[in-house]
């Protein structure tokens, strides 16, 4: 990764390279992609696509787990081997919890199954270009919302929170990723540790009533509903 | 007749007849060589011991050899004594056999040797021994008696074989008509079942041999096979019928907006809507694809141990406020300190959080979902209660097929995959799952699942073998 690739991550846009096979499926991704102002670059072939990785420069590739030629695995072993870290994203139709460990263990940082919306992929790179504000950190602020992570006590302006753990768990993800669309899948995954499609609006009812607790003073919303997709949390000053 | 020829029941009762046969010319052969071998050896172990005998008194050779000789009674017995040179004294044999050594040990000549009555033989086994004054003395004795001997043996040994081959074929005959008549009657039912009639059962015999245990086995294997295509058949219709609604609203509401709309709102509002429906279809499909990957065992990979009571903790906390705003409270009642079971997590939490999810959806407001779990012996018992309607008897074993919605859930949300994905995540883990009342009403749900599976014990090395980080519990805070 070169000194370039880093910096250019930072606004959340960044330099995509997408390898998938299927013309129809890719013209859709990257139009969404580049309409969200992100520089895409696409290679339709595994060969094309480890050559176009192996140059370098990018900040995340979107690989196909099964491609012509050359197989998804095949090229990202290629590029690990080659000491490259470039945050990559598996998508694959194969929805097999084995396959999904396969693609982990190959060095993938996240893995997709088809079908999937548009905006949940678009969220998954996101969040793989902004790292999340790191552990070290003792104070988590974002606005007027702080989360003390010494003391394990929450404050919204002058007035203190009163969280369950779960709570402090989903708002401590949240504060770590300001501004950024975090879809109910990531939540699932990354808060309660499952990946599990909840049939009920289970996790709308989860982050309602952490809503609630940081509205409780008539302060305004922090917590944004993005529709069809998930939540983000915004800066309210 | 010709059928019975070409059966395997025939073909291995000929082989096994002709193998008998066989074996038992081998043995005949070796009777027979160790007979004629041990008469021989006896036979010229007298004709050496009576040289010796005649030769050990010069005086009384004359006398010796008359005795051996019987006045020829012993037709088979011969004899001669010869002066040093070469003139007959006494004896059967006529004229001294010039190529016989004179050294007492038996030898067969080639050449004829003259005997009484002007005769020669040429079959004789002799010996001869000479004095030391110069008298020869020969004794030799014809293998007439042993030659009519091997004569009888072979007769015999060819008389019983005969009777032995045949009564082998018709042993094997009969042995391969026997099972050929078993085999006619499930040949019929098979060939019905080949047509495409799932309901024919293969006729079971009174005996308990391994035709009959066979027999038992193929048609256990036809009831399942029966019950699953049934499955199949109506599952495909199933899916069928809960894709066409939504893709037939999709296409109606696609058409009309196309006609309709006049602004980029309309449109937008359109097209939300139709993505709702199509995400009910594919959500329809992945549930479907999702059981048969479970039914086919493929996840078994990521087993290992995992601690049940963390898992129904997990789920009931992530049910609590969902429970809550329904007006529906979620007890809990687990023993401290139980064993791990051997499974998937992920799983496991899906089948709890699916047991779960309808239990809250069918208690009315007030109600109460209870969630158990405790050791009995070996095993596990975890019981889910809920103060719903409760499952008719009737119904209960049929809620676990795919699609089966209990008519108060037939008009709810939920594509009836749910409980069928309970089903096939209990079947992976060899755990039990049975429905029944619960008191004072709604239903009961119980897993037994055992804490160790020495039936399989290759699942718990597997389980050994995957990474520690899959089966870290990640408790909040």
């Amino acid at each position: 990764m070169d000194g370039a690739a880093e910096k250019g991550a930072d606004d959340g846009m960044g330099r995509l390279l997408l390898i998938e096979d299927d013309a129809e499926t890719a013209e859709d991704v990257l139009g969404d992609l580049r309409g969200r102002g992100h520089q895409v670059d696409w290679a339709a072939t595994g060969p094309e696509g480890r050559e176009a990785a192996l140059a370098g420069g990018w900040h995340v590739i979107v690989l196909d787990r099964m491609l012509p030629g050359c197989d998804g695995l095949a090229v990202l072993r290629a590029l690990r081997q080659g000491g490259d870290r470039t945050p990559a994203l598996l998508l694959s139709a194969l929805s097999d919890v084995d396959e999904r460990i396969r693609g982990l263990r190959a060095g993938g940082d996240d893995y997709l199954t088809k079908p999937f919306a548009l905006g949940e992929l678009a969220a998954r790179i996101e969040a793989l270009l902004r790292r999340p504000v790191e552990a070290p950190e003792t104070l988590l602020r974002v606005g007027t919302l702080e989360l003390d992570l010494i003391t394990g006590t929450g404050r919204r302006g002058q007035r203190g929170l009163d969280l369950l753990p779960r709570e402090w768990k989903l708002l401590d993800y949240l504060m770590r990723r300001p501004g950024q669309v975090v879809t109910r899948a990531m939540l699932f995954e990354e808060v309660w540790n499952y990946r599990f499609v909840p049939k009920s609006n289970l996790i709308d009812v989860h982050v309602g009533r952490l809503r609630r607790k940081l509205e409780a003073g008539g302060e305004p919303p922090l917590i944004h509903s993005v529709r069809g997709l998930g939540f983000s949390l915004v800066a309210d000053d | 007749m010709t059928r019975l020829l070409s059966t395997t029941a025939f073909r291995w009762s000929f082989a096994i007849a002709l193998w008998s046969a066989l074996l038992s010319l081998i043995l005949f052969a070796f009777i027979f060589w160790q007979t004629t071998t041990l008469e021989l050896a006896e036979n010229d172990d007298v004709i050496e011991k009576q040289l010796a005998y005649v030769a050990a008194e010069p005086d009384q050779a004359k006398s010796r050899i008359e005795g051996w000789l019987g006045g020829g009674i012993q037709s088979d017995r011969f004899a001669g004594y010869f002066a040093p040179d070469g003139a007959w004294l006494a004896g059967n044999i006529t004229e001294l056999p010039k190529a016989l050594p004179r050294d007492g040990s038996v030898h067969v000549l080639d050449s004829a040797v003259a005997v009484a009555g002007g005769e020669t033989r040429s079959d004789l086994r002799s010996a001869a021994l000479r004095h030391a004054d110069g008298h020869v003395i020969v004794v030799a004795i014809s293998p007439e008696d042993i030659e009519r001997a091997e004569a009888v043996i072979l007769q015999t040994l060819g008389l019983a074989l005969i009777p032995m081959t045949i009564l082998s074929v018709i042993g094997g005959l009969l042995l391969a008509a026997r099972a050929r008549r078993k085999l006619v009657a499930t040949e019929g039912a098979v060939a019905a079942v080949m047509q495409g009639d799932l309901r024919q059962r293969l006729p079971v015999g009174t005996g308990r041999d391994e035709f009959d245990r066979l027999t038992i086995d193929v048609n256990t294997m036809l009831d399942r096979i029966e019950v699953l295509v049934d499955e199949v058949r109506s599952v495909g219709d199933a899916i069928a019928h809960d894709l066409r609604t939504p893709l037939t609203r999709l296409r109606a509401r696609l058409e009309r907006s196309r006609d309709e709309a006049r602004t980029v709102a309309d449109m937008q509002q359109a097209i939300d809507r139709s993505l709702v429906w199509l995400d009910q279809c594919l959500a329809l499909i992945t549930a479907i694809l999702r059981i048969g990957e479970i039914e086919h065992g493929r996840r078994r990979a990521a087993f290992g141990p995992v601690d049940l009571a963390h898992s129904i903790a997990e789920v009931a906390e992530v049910y609590d406020p969902l429970a809550e705003e329904k007006g529906v409270r979620i007890v809990r009642a687990i023993e401290p300190d139980l064993p791990p079971v051997t499974g998937d997590r992920e799983l496991l939490f899906e089948a709890i959080a699916n047991l779960v999810d309808n239990a809250v959806k069918f208690t009315p407001q007030g109600g109460r979902v209870r969630l158990s779990l405790r050791r009995q012996g070996q095993e596990l018992v975890l019981g889910l209660e809920d103060s719903g309607p409760g499952i008719a008897p009737g119904e209960r074993a049929r809620v676990f097929q795919r699609f089966y919605r209990a008519e108060p859930a037939r008009h709810s949300v939920g594509n009836g995959l749910g409980l069928s994905l309970v089903a096939a995540i209990v079947t992976l883990h060899d755990f039990r799952i049975a429905v029944s009342d619960a008191v004072p009403t709604g239903c009961r749900i119980t897993l037994t699942c055992p804490t160790i599976i020495p039936a399989r014990p290759e699942l718990l090395d597997r389980a050994r073998e995957l990474p520690q980080a899959r089966i870290s519990t990640d408790v909040p805070s």
